[in-house]
């Protein structure tokens, strides 16, 4: 119930923010935020629930931004909220691309996949670069400018970032009570093991990936059309990556919230330092100052060493009140049930 | 007469330059505990591996119910009845000891878009999870049980696929006399229902008295078999075992 009464708030106030908050700096930040929410959640069931940490996202990012672009510059058609229409396309165009992607490189594992994985994203730059007759390589592609109210200009993608958000946590929850999910967390733990109980391992990877990378390319067609204008450097960006990690591993891997919390504290941060220091990149000192503390402090993510806590102390109120109620070493039971209830909120 | 449940033709794997399966043959009887011993190196967990589809063979055919398995894969092979435990017990450790047996039930691909849990499944794993006195864990994570209970675990996971052939390496090693007793109790009652066992085991109280026939490996290739007193008597075995 109250986990309930927590996803309504939340997105209530997330639903109103464009009315409270109109300076467009302010929504620029949120609309990113929302972005990398739905990225990091999107990520997470790759890189979460399977457990193949996977560095080649962006290049999916970009792929989804590029097909954004270039569909709307063959088409011309590019006006006001139609580029949004087609973003489910450009979702399933982008997932039909992965398959083949994961087909290859799911046949290797941990420290391996992940070297795989960001070649593929060098590759998809350099591709990006050196396509020039799709891509414009370094002079980049156009996308028409909307002709939103300058004042709410971000709204439209505020809320398309926003939809993307929900959808990527709709799925993922769906994912979690699917066989899929079970299959997801049976491969992570030990996959030749579900292999020899008959879980088809090719296809469940298969399936989180194409799901994965699908919600990444809608989220780079999003971004596209914000900026309208996009350069390979920029639509293919490791930083993409490097966020999308460091966000699902601060808030908690394999949980459902944890991205959206990792997203909620580290892009606001970073946009907002962009924003008051310019474009230098000294964000980036952060981000590692941040990634190396995460590892040594909360290897886990929030969200699972607060469950820890959590659970771990109501197992000890359990066992004392158990021991009082027998008897059993009540004085030193009774002093420290009385050190757990003074700790309780 | 039927086909074997299992039958292995000439089977040879290399590592290097060591043979760990050297032309090795083998037949599995249906409705039998074949036991499986020789000395350490002799190939047993080797020819494990290559039958259930872990390693491939560099040579030979493997046989189920008389049909050729042209590239045995783990998961394809759990799906047609045969299935088998690891050395050390081998659970999902962040998963629930429930979860463990609903993921084991053997569904196929489409099945992965469905729910989590099937009611169908449930009760199954329900009921196995009362055969294995493991009930009252359901909801634990798996982690958090004694290595014998991760093996009986394991056993019981596998039986959610109504497996007919199940190769067991190691049953009872490094588990106590109790567990030992209640791991061949279960062998027996499944045994008793028409599965059929291979058993890699190294104790020889165990496999004299639940294994017929006996199969001795030693150099990677099978050098005796028969009933259990044929076996322990045979000069060869006491020389692979002894080291002549």
């Amino acid at each position: 119930m109250r986990t309930a009464a927590a996803i309504a708030a939340l997105s209530a106030l997330l639903a109103v923010f464009p009315f409270l908050a109109t300076a467009p700096w302010v929504m620029t930040i949120a609309l990113f935020t929302l972005m990398y929410a739905a990225l990091a959640s999107a990520w997470n069931l790759v890189g979460g629930y399977a457990g193949y940490p996977s560095l080649g996202h962006a290049a999916f990012f970009g792929l989804g931004a590029y097909t954004e672009a270039l569909w709307f510059n063959h088409h011309g058609i590019g006006a006001g909220l139609t580029p949004f229409a087609v973003l489910p396309l450009v979702g399933l165009a982008v997932a039909a691309a992965g398959l083949p992607v994961a087909w290859i490189a799911m046949r290797t594992r941990a420290d391996v996949f992940a070297i795989v994985t960001i070649t593929l994203l060098f590759v998809a730059q350099t591709l990006a670069y050196n396509l020039r007759g799709i891509t414009h390589g370094a002079q980049g592609v156009a996308m028409p400018v909307p002709d939103f109210a300058p004042a709410t200009f971000e709204r439209p993608f505020y809320y398309a970032m926003l939809a993307l958000l929900v959808l990527a946590l709709l799925l993922s929850h769906a994912v979690l009570r699917s066989r899929l999910g079970l299959a997801l967390l049976a491969i992570r733990a030990d996959e030749d093991k579900a292999r020899g109980v008959g879980v088809p391992v090719g296809t469940a990877k298969l399936g989180a990936f194409a799901l994965s990378v699908g919600i990444t390319g809608m989220a780079g067609g999003v971004w596209a059309y914000y900026l309208s204008f996009i350069y390979p450097q920029f639509a293919v960006d490791p930083l993409v990556t490097v966020a999308m990690v460091l966000m699902v591993f601060l808030g908690g891997r394999g949980t459902l919230w944890g991205p959206v919390l990792g997203a909620f504290i580290v892009a606001p941060a970073q946009q907002y330092l962009a924003y008051q220091y310019g474009a230098s990149q000294l964000y980036l000192l952060g981000y590692a100052a941040l990634l190396v503390l995460v590892m040594l402090v909360l290897p886990r993510g929030v969200l699972p060493t607060l469950g820890d806590r959590y659970r771990s102390r109501q197992r000890r109120a359990r066992t004392l009140r158990a021991d009082v109620g027998t008897g059993v070493s009540a004085d030193t039971g009774g002093d420290i049930a009385a050190d757990v209830a003074g700790e309780q909120p | 007469m039927s086909a074997p449940l299992l039958e292995v033709r000439g089977l040879a794997r290399r590592f290097g330059g060591v043979a760990a399966l050297d032309d090795c043959s083998l037949t599995v009887r249906r409705s039998t505990v074949t036991g499986l011993i020789g000395p350490n190196g002799s190939g047993k967990t080797t020819l494990f591996n290559v039958v259930t589809g872990y390693l491939r063979a560099d040579a030979g055919q493997i046989l189920l119910e008389g049909r050729r398995v042209a590239r045995p894969d783990p998961a394809r092979l759990y799906r047609r009845g045969l299935c088998r435990t690891f050395q050390q017990p081998r659970v999902f450790a962040d998963l629930s000891v429930l979860e463990n047996l609903l993921i084991a039930s053997g569904r196929r691909r489409a099945a992965l878009a469905g729910p989590r849990v099937r009611a169908d499944d449930r009760d199954r794993a329900e009921a196995l999870l009362a055969e294995f006195s493991l009930a009252g864990l359901a909801d634990d994570p798996a982690e958090e049980l004694s290595y014998g209970q991760r093996k009986l675990l394991e056993f019981a996971a596998l039986l959610m696929s109504s497996p007919s052939l199940v190769l067991l390496d190691e049953p009872t090693a490094g588990v106590n006399p109790t567990m030992v007793r209640t791991m061949e109790r279960h062998i027996r009652a499944r045994h008793a229902a028409g599965t059929a066992f291979l058993v890699v085991e190294h104790d020889m109280n165990l496999v004299m008295r639940l294994c017929d026939p006996v199969v001795v490996m030693a150099g990677g290739r099978v050098i005796a078999q028969g009933p259990p007193g044929d076996v322990q008597a045979d000069p060869l075995v006491l020389d692979a075992y002894l080291g002549g």
